[in-house]
């Protein structure tokens, strides 16, 4: 187990710098640079500037330079907002869009497990049809579109109440997460819907639940010990990837319901070609997500026995 | 007056409804055993003998399946398509099973002395610590070696032979009056297949429990039955003890099985002689015997009607499903049947 992890841990490093090279490099590729704005200055100016933050230098050395900061975790100064250290970016912004993915994470987990174990247990009946219709809305819908949606629905309850139940956007206290991250959880959730359900329609004819059966255990027990266990392997194999899709979907939501997460720095930096801020956020993104989908193996295997000794 | 039998099964019929229209897997079963006894159900793929067993058990799902008519009596008590008894489950309790593939029977994520000792947590009350600690003690009456340490594994950390072992422990855990055992060697080598069966014989042997044996395996039933009963077609044909049975074969269906199972005797020149055909289609069962469009001997009347049971023995203990031992058709004298005695 601990071979095991130690050798997922050196392959995530190995990816992060991976990523941290493809970001590098098509970064470079992206003609023009943060200094040639349209508040550009003359050419001498600019060739001043560059020199003095080492723009002006071998793409190999700022390569280097570059990795080399990365490694002490100085992702450096952002190069369009006054005195911000990107470092200081993500300290501030990030915590807020974690927040958000991790609840949403968990509607999506609870939610796709739950309503997957139903539609199962209700199959090709009123119940089923109905949550599985709702399922291929909640994956075919974009998420901008359920984000106006649920502040639409918001707005309503609103007026509805006279009172504001449920704030409509900003960040703050349990009430204004709780629409975000289901907005954000919901396509997520219909995907582990579909996912947990057929899982459970293909161990409820395996050979141990008819054991399951014979031993008279009662209905509840053999559900609740012997299926939605090994049902819900499949749903945290793509617990990792879906860690992905939420926390990139959260740019979206983020901007629709003016939560200051670190989504919108990530855009901006991308229009104002903000270099260190975009590397610093996509690399650190990418770390965060590489770990997060061990992180999620390792758990994957305090559930299955199988995978705990290979 | 005749004692109840521990277990009774009269006149079972089972039927699934498929798309392709209603199978009539099962067509009038009756058996029973008593404790200490060994009761074999033989027959080839689809005969219905699992079925008639998983039916006893409420094991088959309803729909499709669907029991149309017969009983199951557990010491006179029915319980057909309930079997719960005075509130409790008798399945896992009164009555134990395992399965053909140990493999796949048993759940992979969690551990086995868990799986055994889930039976008695259900049925006897017991806290989880008290069975666990009695799943060891059930793990080393099965002759699992390192018993305390193997029961804290996982079932892919287990042989197929070791896998059936605990099976056999976690059916045995509740001390059943019944153990139905639905080909429980088929997916093993042979030498853990006579391990197996020696260890159901000694478990039998203690507790006086009555096994009912799954099998397509003459040579597992020639080991363990005290009884057989030869199902083909969804029916039994022939029934009567071991040696009426193997000896005294009286159903052209039985004399095919014995002609088709391999032998090391020099006078059969070591050739296999199968069956020629396949069973009837239970879509729509033949109106007359089941096994006529294969049977050699068949006669015009065992395409017409279905066949009755004739007894073999004075006591009926030994019975065939066959116009042969009609009244009217005893003067054919097949070579190789053996016909009642005078006064049967």
């Amino acid at each position: 187990m601990f071979r095991y992890t130690l050798k997922r841990l050196v392959q995530g490093l190995i990816t992060v710098w991976f990523i941290a090279t493809a970001t590098f490099g098509a970064m470079h590729l992206v003609p023009g640079d943060p200094l040639s704005g349209e508040k550009a200055a003359s050419a001498e100016i600019q060739a001043n500037l560059r020199a003095k933050y080492g723009l002006d230098k071998p793409v190999l050395q700022q390569y280097f330079v570059y990795l080399g900061n990365i490694a002490r975790g100085d992702f450096g100064i952002s190069f369009t907002q006054k005195n911000r250290e990107v470092n200081d970016i993500i300290r501030e912004h990030f915590p807020v869009s974690a927040t958000m993915g991790l609840l949403a994470i968990l509607f999506a987990g609870a939610g796709g497990v739950l309503w997957g174990a139903l539609t199962a247990l209700f199959r090709n009946r009123l119940p089923d049809v109905i949550i599985m219709f709702l399922v291929i809305l909640g994956i075919s819908v974009p998420s901008f579109v359920m984000a106006a949606l649920g502040q639409l629905s918001l707005v309503k309850l609103n007026a509805f109440f006279g009172a504001t139940v449920l704030p409509v956007g900003g960040w703050g206290t349990v009430r204004h997460m709780l629409v975000p991250s289901l907005v954000l959880g919901l396509g997520t959730m219909a995907y582990l819907t579909r996912l947990m359900r057929s899982s459970m329609l293909e161990i409820v004819n395996a050979d141990f639940i008819r054991t399951a059966k014979a031993k008279g255990l009662p209905a509840a027990r053999i559900f609740s010990k012997h299926q939605l266990r090994n049902a819900s392997l499949p749903v945290v194999t793509v617990l990792g990837p879906a860690i992905a899709a939420i926390t990139t979907g959260g740019f979206v939501v983020e901007l629709v319901f003016a939560i200051p997460g670190l989504g919108r720095y990530f855009v901006q930096a991308v229009q104002q070609l903000d270099y260190t801020v975009i590397m610093g956020t996509t690399v650190f993104y990418g770390a965060f997500l590489v770990f997060m989908v061990i992180a999620v193996d390792l758990v994957y295997g305090l559930i299955d026995p199988r995978v705990r000794l290979q | 007056m005749s004692k109840t039998p521990l277990l009774a099964v009269e006149d079972l019929a089972v039927e699934f409804a498929t798309y392709g229209g209603r199978v009539k897997a099962v067509r009038g079963v009756s058996f029973s055993v008593d404790a200490g006894q060994t009761l074999a159900i033989v027959g080839e793929s689809g005969c219905g003998k699992s079925v008639t067993v998983q039916t006893v058990m409420g094991l088959i799902p309803i729909p499709p399946g669907h029991i149309t008519g017969g009983s199951a009596r557990l010491r006179g008590r029915e319980i057909l398509g309930r079997p719960i008894l005075d509130g409790k489950d008798i399945r896992g309790d009164q009555i134990g099973m395992i399965f053909q593939d140990p493999m796949t029977s048993l759940n992979p994520t969690m551990n086995i002395g868990s799986q055994i000792a889930e039976t008695l947590q259900v049925h006897r009350g017991q806290t989880y610590k008290q069975a666990f600690a009695r799943a060891v003690e059930l793990l080393e009456m099965v002759r699992i070696p390192e018993a305390e340490r193997r029961a804290k594994q996982y079932p892919f950390e287990f042989s197929g032979g070791m896998l059936q072992r605990a099976m056999i422990a976690t059916a045995i855990a509740c001390e059943p009056a019944v153990l139905i055992a639905d080909e429980p060697t088929t997916a093993l080598d042979v030498t853990i297949q006579a391990q197996i069966l020696d260890l159901m014989m000694e478990l039998q042997r203690s507790k006086d429990m009555a096994i009912i044996l799954i099998t397509h395996d003459l040579g597992v039933v020639a080991r363990m039955a005290d009884e057989v009963a030869v199902m083909y077609a969804g029916q039994i044909v022939e029934k009567g003890s071991v040696d009426d049975v193997f000896y005294r074969s009286s159903h052209p269906y039985t004399l095919g099985l014995r002609a088709a199972m391999p032998s090391n005797d020099r006078e059969h020149g070591h050739r296999l002689h199968p069956i020629d055909g396949s069973p009837p289609d239970l879509f729509h069962p033949p109106v007359g015997c089941g096994y006529c469009a294969r049977c050699p001997h068949a006669m015009r009347v065992c395409a017409e009607q279905p066949p009755a049971t004739h007894a073999i023995n004075t006591s009926g203990s030994h019975y065939s499903r066959c116009f042969l031992h009609h009244p009217d058709a005893r003067d054919k004298r097949v070579p190789g049947i053996h016909y009642p005695e005078a006064g049967a």
